[in-house]
C-alpha cells in the first residue's frame, strides 16, 4: 500500500468496520472508518433500474479540490486510500470522466 | 416555474454516454429525474452525499464517483440541492 504514487495515507478495513492496517494521515481513523462503512451500506442499495442486481459497484472514489479517497473491496476486506491530486493528475481525471 | 432546472437536465442528458441524471433536495425529495435515474432513489443518493460530506466536513462537499463494471453514478452536493449522473463507462485511452 505503501508503493501507491501520491498516497498520503491509507485504511485497511474488514466488512464490519474494525480497524485492521493503517498509515499515514488515515492513521487509527475510526471516525472515518465508520463514515465509509456506512457509505458502502448506503451504495448497495442505489437505483435498482440503472445497475442490475449483476451490477454492483467495483469502486467509490470521493474528490475533493486536491486530494481523493479510494475505496475498493477485495477478499472481504476495504481498502481505502487517501491520495492527493497533482494538476498534472486532476486533468488526466477529468479527461477519464 | 421548473423550467430552468428541465433545461439544466435536457442539456446533462444531452452530454454523450449519460444514461441518466437526478436533482434532489436536502431532504432526498426528487426535484428532477430523467432517463435510467429513478425517482425512488433520490434519497438514498442525497444520503451518500451528506456521507461523504461528514469525512471533512470543514471542507466544500466532494465529488462521490461509484463505478460498476460498465456504467458510473456520479454525486455532487451543490448548497442544499444534490445532483447525480449516470454514465456509461466509456474505454479509458491514456
Amino acid at each position: 500500500m505503501e508503493k501507491i504514487p501520491d498516497q498520503t495515507g491509507y485504511l485497511i478495513l474488514t466488512e464490519d468496520g474494525a480497524v485492521l492496517e493503517s498509515a499515514g494521515e488515515l492513521e487509527n481513523d475510526e471516525r472515518i472508518a465508520t463514515i465509509i462503512i456506512d457509505l458502502i451500506s448506503l451504495s448497495n442499495t442505489v437505483d435498482p433500474l440503472a445497475f442490475g442486481p449483476n451490477e454492483k459497484f467495483k469502486k467509490i472514489s470521493i474528490t475533493y479540490d486536491d486530494h481523493w479517497y479510494a475505496i475498493c473491496i477485495s477478499n472481504k476486506k476495504i481498502y481505502v486510500v487517501k491520495r492527493s491530486i497533482s494538476p498534472a493528475a486532476a486533468e488526466g481525471n477529468a479527461i477519464a470522466v | 416555474m421548473e423550467k430552468d432546472l428541465d433545461k439544466v437536465v435536457d442539456e446533462i442528458m444531452a452530454t454523450p454516454n449519460v444514461s441518466g441524471c437526478l436533482v434532489a433536495d436536502h431532504q432526498g425529495l426528487c426535484l428532477a429525474a430523467k432517463g435510467t435515474a429513478h425517482v425512488d432513489s433520490a434519497g438514498i443518493i442525497v444520503a451518500i452525499s451528506e456521507q461523504a460530506c461528514k469525512i471533512q466536513p470543514n471542507l466544500k462537499p466532494p465529488t462521490v464517483c461509484l463505478e460498476a463494471d460498465k456504467k458510473l453514478c456520479l454525486i455532487q452536493r451543490h448548497g442544499t440541492i444534490t445532483g447525480a449522473i449516470y454514465k456509461q463507462k466509456t474505454e479509458m485511452k491514456f
